[in-house]
């Protein structure tokens, strides 16, 4: 087959990739300090208005300051996170502007739901409530009004950069195949976290019942790494304790309700086991919350719920109303349960680890200042893919995206950076690249089942990656225990898959060379997570990270770890930045 | 809670380009079938179940079940869209009904709330 394949060229001023809660208010916000003749572009995977995490919508904001200053929500993120180094910088800058973007997107035709005098009804001190279940339709609107150039069903694979700078990026059609190469005088990733890098526990037609979106598959990390940029918090994976068997947020019944955890025995173990009230009782950290239900599971004292009974009554009422913001599946599982959620506590249990930089960890690209721009020049980050950052939610996922959209104007204007010449022989490479497994496919022999002979199937691929990092890289059959060993183990493996098994990866459609991709891209996330997790001899994050060979805290790992990958040696290099405290105060406390 | 698509109701989108099921799903996972011009689910076990093409359905042709490894049969959960808000109706396994009327869009309400 020699017919050329049709190529696809765009040129922006800035070229966003993923169109989704970060990329969105970007765009939004690049054209409102940059002006109309600014040429906006996003690439996005699927289709923007109801692509992404947000696509089930979400019953609440998690980053609001009903109370008390930006300092008082830098504080309390902080605690939420052990006390381990976060970018305060970052943080700061996003909770200044985080209600102001609430109320615009109020504006947008967000419900915000009140309380009868009429303020926004809180849950907790950080939250309030909303009927989000257009969300992302309301989030997408803020770019297709700005007139952003959004295009739909683009798949991204891969950063293309010149000497040492970020250029452009190429990709391919997911239903047109066509090769896209763009360029951007900046580019910025926001293609969310990584989901499926651990086994998940429905099989089968549930193997995607998890907590992450499963279409968030480490894309922001993978493009960064392999571009050169320093990454960091791999080693701070977001375990979920969630509804069991639906993996549906839990902050409706914990913070809404005031549902306490509660073990076989009716106890209220945070409350009442004195292990727990040292780490911090029912206001504990999320990691503590996560190792004291893996403790009592441990201990033969599950199963665990959320007791509804013990909570709000009024709020009770209307929880199924309120799951059907978000979560619906939930509320069809308590109707073929015999479940009454008002009646009787909520079973939970632990779900896969996800890796994420906007929920409560840290994972993703090392941004100087608070620029949102990379180490790589002209490359920036934003949402799940801007690291050391944790707990900015949607609301303050927003915002980031906003600084962001400033944050690259502001670049353009003062450097006034060109479009970069391409090698045409170098993007030859990259579209050979982009095409490999479907190319190799073409050239398979079949069984008499139709599967090939000569290859291996993205799914394939995928359960021996799951499989390994389930057992070896402390999934939840292994109560996310590590050591040194496991590890070791895991890294020969996926070392193994990613250097010596790629080459036998396959896809027959279009379809799926996608999830060819999304492999490709979470073998990358899995050698940034199993390094990460090995450099940090320590226990900073228990329940996230047990590591059996290291259980204490080690002050020599207080600092933000770094790393950067090396393409000729397909290793990293680990690096330390110092940890800059701008909030006063005892890190392990909160201020409000 | 993978969509499956009522081969009586789809109508294949009839003179659209694309199937409105298809335009809309972020996992990519709507497809028409060439053979019987109907929409399917190509693999329901990769489906999240954000149910944007259940609600996105003109003809309220696709219906979401939820996993047989998790809950029993039959059981149902039915979106009816309005301009403002979304009307749901939960039908649990032994046939009882419940509805619940959420608001979707801040503004007019509508006019069956």
């Amino acid at each position: 087959m020699n017919v050329a394949r049709e190529r696809v060229y765009i040129d922006a001023d800035i070229l966003i990739i993923g169109g989704g809660t970060a990329g969105c208010l970007a765009a939004y916000e690049a054209r409102q300090v940059g002006g109309d003749d600014l040429k906006i572009v996003i690439l996005e995977k699927a289709f923007i208005r109801n692509s992404g995490a947000l696509s089930a919508g979400m019953n609440a904001l998690n980053m609001y300051l009903n109370q008390g200053t930006p300092e008082d929500l830098v504080s309390y993120i902080r605690y939420d996170m052990c006390g381990a180094p976060v970018r305060e910088d970052i943080l700061l800058s996003v909770a200044e502007l985080v209600n102001e973007t609430v109320a615009m997107m109020e504006q947008e035709g967000l419900p915000i739901k009140k309380k009868p005098d009429g303020s926004y009804l809180n849950r907790g001190k950080w939250n309030i409530e909303i009927n989000g279940s257009l969300l992302k339709p309301i989030t997408a609107n803020m770019a297709i009004k700005t007139r952003a150039r959004v295009y739909n069903r683009v798949h991204v694979t891969d950063l293309i950069k010149v000497d040492d700078q970020v250029g452009g990026c190429v990709g391919f059609g997911v239903r047109d195949g066509k090769f896209y190469v763009a360029r951007g005088k900046v580019v910025m990733v926001c293609a969310g976290g990584a989901a499926g890098i651990w086994r998940p526990r429905g099989q089968g037609d549930a193997h995607h019942r998890i907590w992450y979106y499963p279409f968030n598959t480490g894309g922001s990390y993978a493009m960064c790494k392999r571009a050169g940029a320093k990454m960091l918090g791999f080693d701070s994976r977001l375990v979920p304790v969630r509804t069991k068997d639906t993996y549906s947020a839990t902050g409706t019944l914990a913070i809404g309700m005031g549902a306490p955890m509660v073990n076989a025995q009716g106890e209220a173990f945070m409350q009442e086991r004195e292990e727990y009230i040292k780490m911090g009782g029912h206001t504990a950290p999320t990691p503590i919350r996560v190792l004291a239900y893996c403790r009592e599971m441990e201990n033969h004292r599950g199963p665990c719920y959320m007791d509804t009974t013990r909570g709000d009554p009024e709020r009770v009422e209307g929880l199924k109303a309120q799951y059907l913001d978000m979560a619906p599946c939930l509320v069809l599982y308590w109707g073929c349960n015999d479940i009454n959620p008002a009646r009787e506590p909520i079973e939970i249990d632990a779900a896969d680890p996800s890796i994420v930089g906007a929920h409560a960890a840290c994972a993703g690209a090392w941004t100087i200042g608070n620029s949102r721009m990379t180490t790589v020049e002209r490359l920036f980050v934003s949402g799940d893919a801007l690291g050391g950052a944790p707990s900015r939610f949607i609301s303050g996922t927003w915002t980031c995206g906003r600084l962001a959209g400033r944050s690259m104007v502001g670049y353009l204007k003062e450097r006034r950076p060109e479009l970069l010449g391409l090698d045409p022989a170098m993007v030859d490479a990259l579209e050979a690249g982009v095409f490999a497994p479907l190319e190799r496919f073409n050239r398979c022999s079949f069984y008499t089942n139709g599967d090939p002979m000569d290859g291996v199937s993205p799914g394939q691929m995928e359960a021996r990656m799951q499989n390994i990092m389930e057992e070896y890289c402390g999934g939840r059959s292994r109560w996310f225990y590590v050591n040194e060993t496991n590890l070791g183990i895991a890294r020969k493996l996926i070392n193994r898959l990613r250097r010596e098994q790629l080459q036998y990866l396959v896809a027959a459609d279009l379809h799926d060379l996608q999830l060819a991709w999304d492999v490709i891209n979470r073998l990358d996330v899995c050698q940034l997570v199993v390094e990460h997790i090995d450099y940090r001899k320590e226990t900073r994050y228990p329940g996230y990270v047990n590591r059996t060979d290291y259980p204490g805290v080690d002050e020599e790992y207080d600092c933000f770890i770094t790393s950067e990958w090396d393409p000729n040696t397909d290793t990293l290099s680990f690096f330390r930045e110092p940890y800059e405290q701008i909030v006063p105060g005892d890190r392990k406390c909160q201020t409000l | 809670m993978p969509p499956y698509v009522i081969p009586d109701k789809c109508d294949g989108c009839q003179g659209e380009r694309v199937p409105m099921c298809e335009v809309v799903c972020p996992g990519n996972l709507m497809v028409i079938d060439k053979a019987s011009g109907k929409a399917v689910c190509r693999e329901p076990g990769d489906c999240w179940d954000c149910m944007t093409c259940t609600k996105s359905c003109a003809r309220q042709a696709i219906q979401t079940r939820i996993q047989y490894q998790m809950a029993f049969f039959p059981g149902k959960l039915i979106p009816l869209v309005g301009t403002h808000s979304v009307t749901w109706t939960l039908i649990d396994c032994h046939g009882h009904v419940e509805r619940f009327i959420m608001r979707t869009l801040a503004g007019e309400e509508d006019e069956e709330t």
